[in-house]
């Protein structure tokens, strides 16, 4: 049994072809990062995951997902999206809610918390987890414009981690964030695999290199690798991999 | 010395800054003339001004504009939550299902009907509502002023709900928000300044509206009703009658009514910015 299972998976967007006869398998309880250059469908993937790629109205799937077991493409998305927490590319906190408003309605809208002192307990827990709470624990009813950008970052992830997901999804969680924040979110993410299966896009090999177990690396929407990372890294099979894996593509 | 850079970009901010004027100074021409005018009228009137009904042609007293009053706040309180709930319920079709021959038939009715001139509307109205009641009502003004304020509601409400980043909708359904809940808890909140603005907004179309009426509420002003079936006056009819006339005393009112209009709408527009504040994003 895989945490996420995809089968021949194909998007189009606009009649354009963005993802071809994808397979992966993705263990439990692991970080599965894929890599590739820009434009090569790697956020498409992650958001046929949790299906948000209904936002676009043109876009059709192909293909068989299943993620904890459930068909993605036959199950009501709004329940699969409560086991599949997702954190973007540029952070983006609900910028009228507090800070600790920001991590407690997804606690709320999950019927997570029965009463307001175990919504507290969730929502420290959720900003320990993401390697927050220190730093705002005395400004929990701030606004997220008042955080640096890493800050808000890290407010995301534990908005996404106090819904308490099986799956976690990553896209490029650290493009926009600097060393220091993009450490601490890594922390953060090697942190929650023990509870949590945690998907992430990345650019960064060395990124992939600290936190991956696992490693796919797509190309112009197909899967031209894919293994362990410990194997992945050191034996990549084709020209594309060694690209990928070397910082050029 | 200045470099050729620096002297376009001063030509630039100049060109600017005196467009800018050339905009606005006939704005603020007109809020001066009409306050010049009516502002003093209105305190000459004092309290009566409320209350009473306007001065006949030989009238000493300047009266008060009491009837008219009482039925601008009847259109207005009959209009304006039907016309905000029909908007904003359009826009969110619109908005979030912009494929649905539903919301496509919406978007095109609206953009036609702020393109129909408002004295037609009044025609319109006459036939449909006025002739089978037999009498002139607040209820066919309130129709009639609806149909006019409905496609700019509309727009304002759909550009800003549209302005909204698609990541905001993102986060909010990644932690399984419903759709419906992302609206009333996401979307609605972060735009709350740019809806109470586009409410304002509607309010002063409906305020200020005059050619939508003509037909259709009676000109009632000799006494004041409050029945939503019975003729009723409004404002900008009373203005735009009594500045046409040659009786000093009934310009006099017309000034007086334009000032308090104004007021009104700057009153409003102050507590809105005061009031509520803008979302940082």
């Amino acid at each position: 049994m895989y945490a996420i299972e995809m089968k021949n998976v194909n998007v189009y967007i606009d009649k354009r072809h963005i993802l071809k006869d994808i397979n992966l398998r993705i263990p439990y309880n692991s970080v599965y990062v894929i890599m590739g250059p820009s434009g090569s469908g790697k956020t498409t993937i992650l958001k046929v995951i949790n299906r948000l790629i209904d936002l676009i109205p043109s876009s059709k799937i192909d293909g068989a997902i299943y993620v904890l077991g459930f068909d993605v493409l036959s199950h009501d998305p709004y329940d699969l999206r409560r086991y599949i927490g997702m954190v973007f590319q540029v952070p983006n906190p609900f910028p009228h809610l507090t800070i600790y408003e920001n991590v407690a309605i997804a606690a709320k809208i999950n019927g997570i918390a029965k009463s307001k002192r175990e919504l507290d307990r969730i929502v420290k827990w959720a900003l320990e987890k993401a390697m927050l709470w220190n730093e705002v624990k005395d400004r929990l009813h701030d606004y997220p414009h008042q955080l640096s950008g890493g800050q808000r970052q890290r407010l995301c992830l534990a908005r996404a981690i106090a819904m308490k997901p099986k799956i976690l999804l990553l896209d490029e969680p650290t493009a926009n964030i600097d060393p220091v924040n993009a450490r601490k979110l890594e922390e953060a993410i090697i942190s929650l695999k023990d509870e949590i299966t945690v998907v992430m896009v990345t650019h960064s090999s060395h990124q992939a290199a600290r936190v991956a177990d696992h490693v796919a690396i797509i190309y112009d929407g197909k899967v031209v690798e894919q293994g362990p990372a410990k194997h992945l890294f050191l034996h990549p099979l084709t020209d594309i991999g060694q690209k990928i894996l070397r910082g050029e593509m | 010395m200045y470099s050729w850079r620096k002297v376009k970009d001063r030509m630039f901010f100049v060109l600017i800054l005196t467009i800018s004027i050339l905009a606005i100074t006939p704005i603020i021409h007109m809020m001066v003339a009409v306050l010049a005018n009516g502002f003093p009228m209105i305190l000459k009137a004092g309290w009566g001004f409320f209350v009473k009904t306007p001065p006949t042609p030989l009238s000493q007293d300047i009266g008060g504009i009491a009837p008219s009053l009482i039925g601008t706040a009847i259109l207005t309180l009959v209009s304006l939550p039907i016309t905000i709930v029909l908007a904003l319920f359009s826009a969110i079709l619109v908005n979030e299902f912009p494929r649905n021959p539903l919301s496509i038939a919406i978007d095109v009715v609206a953009k036609s009907l702020a393109s129909i001139p408002t004295i037609a509307v009044s025609m319109v109205i006459y036939i449909l509502v006025v002739v089978p009641m037999g009498r002139f009502s607040a209820l066919a003004g309130a129709i009639a002023l609806t149909i006019v304020a409905l496609p700019y509601a509309y727009t304002y409400i759909s550009t800003v709900l549209g302005s909204i980043p698609l990541t905001y909708r993102e986060a909010a359904y990644s932690i399984a928000m419903s759709r419906w809940k992302t609206i009333v808890k996401v979307l609605l909140p972060i735009a709350k300044r740019g809806f109470a603005i586009g409410i304002l907004m509607t309010m002063a179309r409906i305020l200020g509206e005059t050619a939508a009426l003509l037909f259709v509420v009676g000109r009632y002003r000799t006494a004041t009703s409050i029945s939503i079936i019975e003729p009723v006056d409004a404002i900008p009819l009373l203005i735009f009658d009594y500045i046409l006339t040659p009786y000093p005393i009934m310009q006099q009112i017309a000034w007086a009514s334009a000032a308090f209009l104004l007021l009104i709408y700057i009153t409003i527009f102050i507590a809105i910015k005061i009031i509520v504040k803008e979302v940082r994003l």
